[in-house]
C-alpha cells in the first residue's frame, strides 16, 4: 500500500458524474471546537513572524479592535475538526474531501476570501460549506484529476457574517512521470 | 508600546499607485514547517509526513495554503500598519514551497479606491503580490484589498 493509501482524511471515492450529482450541496452549520484564542493566536504569528500589534499588544487591540484579533489567514483554522474527542469517532473531514471522485490525494489551487468584521479573542466562528463546481477531468504535471470548487460561509455565534471564502482544490492521481505543463484552473 | 511590536501606521493620503511593498525573504526549515499542523490543527499529511509527500510526487513536505496566507497577512500589515483591515485577498498557488526553501515575498500598490456604503466612506488599497522561493519560481500569485484609515476623519471613516 502506498503511503498515499492514509492521507488521515476519510476521501470519498466515486466518479466524476457522482461528483457532478453533488454539486449544489450545502453542509449544515458546524461550530469550532474552540473560541479564537490568543494561545493560538500567537503561535500562528510566531510561525510567520508577524509582530502586528492587534496581536501582541491587548491594550492597543482593545482600543482599536475591542480585543486581540486573529490573523486573517487563521479564519479556517477556527472550524478546524479535532482530531479526537471524547464520544467521537474520526474528525468530520471538510466538504473538499467528502466529494466522491476517482483521485487519491489533493493540493490546493487557489483561495478567495473577503473579510466582513475582525475576528477577536472570545469569538466563536461556525462554518457552512457548499460545493460549487466540479471541474470535467484535467492533465496536469502532477496528475490527473479534478478542480473542486466550493464556497464558504462563516459566521460568529451571534450570526454576524464574519467571511466568505471560494476555495479551488486539484483533486487527483499522481502521474508516474512529469510530461505535460502544469495548467491552472479556469477562473 | 512593546519592543519590536509594529506599530507605525500608513494613512490613504500617503498612497500612491506603483508603491513597492519591503521584498521580505523567510527561510522554511523543517521545523516551520511542522508548525503548520501545529498551528492550524491542518493535519493533511503533505504537510508533515516527507513519505507521503513523495508518494504525491513532491520532493518533500510543503508550507500548507495558512502560511502562505500568514506571510501574505504580514507582508500586506507591516506596509499598511496594524490599523488597517484586510477587506479581501485572493491567491492561486502555482507552486509548493517546500521545507529547506526560503520563502521570497514582495508586491505593488495597484491604485486607490473611495467606497460609499450607507452613507459611509471607506478607502481601500488594491495590493499585488508574489511569493516565490530561492530559485526565483514564482509560487503564489495575490491580489488583495486593504482599508485604511485617513488623517482627515479617521475617527469616522470605518474599516469594514
Amino acid at each position: 500500500m502506498s503511503a498515499l493509501g492514509s492521507t488521515g482524511y476519510d476521501i470519498a471515492t466515486g466518479t466524476f458524474e457522482d461528483a457532478k450529482a453533488m454539486i449544489g450541496h450545502t453542509t449544515p452549520v458546524r461550530f469550532g471546537e474552540v473560541p479564537v484564542n490568543v494561545a493560538m493566536v500567537r503561535h500562528f504569528a510566531a510561525m510567520v513572524r508577524d509582530a502586528n500589534a492587534g496581536f501582541w499588544d491587548e491594550e492597543f487591540a482593545t482600543e482599536q479592535w475591542g480585543g486581540i484579533i486573529a490573523p486573517p489567514a487563521m479564519l479556517m483554522t477556527w472550524v478546524m475538526p479535532l482530531e479526537w474527542k471524547p464520544g467521537s469517532d474520526l474528525p468530520v473531514p471538510l466538504l473538499t474531501a467528502r466529494v466522491p471522485l476517482p483521485g487519491t490525494t489533493f493540493v490546493n489551487a487557489s483561495n478567495d476570501t473577503e473579510f466582513f468584521e475582525p475576528i477577536r479573542v472570545g469569538d466563536i466562528l461556525n462554518i457552512s460549506e457548499e460545493l460549487v463546481d466540479v471541474s470535467p477531468e484535467k492533465r496536469t504535471a502532477i496528475g490527473t484529476g479534478h478542480f473542486v470548487t466550493t464556497s464558504s460561509t462563516f459566521r460568529r455565534q451571534d450570526g454576524t457574517l464574519v467571511a466568505r471564502m471560494t476555495n479551488v482544490l486539484f483533486r487527483f492521481v499522481e502521474a508516474p512521470v512529469e510530461e505535460t505543463p502544469a495548467e491552472e484552473p479556469d477562473q | 508600546m512593546i519592543d519590536g511590536v509594529d506599530y507605525a501606521q500608513r494613512y490613504i493620503e500617503d498612497v500612491r499607485a506603483g508603491e513597492e511593498l519591503a521584498r521580505v525573504e523567510d527561510e522554511i526549515t523543517y521545523r516551520r514547517v511542522i508548525m503548520n499542523p501545529a498551528t492550524t490543527w491542518d493535519y493533511f499529511p503533505g504537510h508533515h509526513d516527507p513519505e507521503y509527500a513523495r508518494a504525491q510526487g513532491q520532493p518533500t513536505i510543503y508550507v500548507n495554503t495558512m502560511h502562505f496566507l500568514g506571510f501574505i497577512d504580514r507582508l500586506i500589515a507591516e506596509w499598511a500598519g496594524p490599523r488597517s483591515f484586510l477587506a479581501r485577498r485572493k491567491i492561486s498557488l502555482h507552486q509548493s514551497i517546500y521545507a529547506g526553501d526560503t520563502m521570497v515575498g514582495g508586491g505593488h500598490v495597484v491604485g486607490t479606491r473611495r467606497e460609499e456604503r450607507a452613507g459611509r466612506v471607506r478607502h481601500l488599497v488594491d495590493v499585488e503580490m508574489t511569493l516565490g522561493n530561492q530559485r526565483g519560481e514564482r509560487c503564489a500569485s495575490v491580489l488583495a484589498t486593504v482599508a485604511l484609515p485617513s488623517r482627515t476623519a479617521a475617527d469616522r471613516d470605518p474599516l469594514w
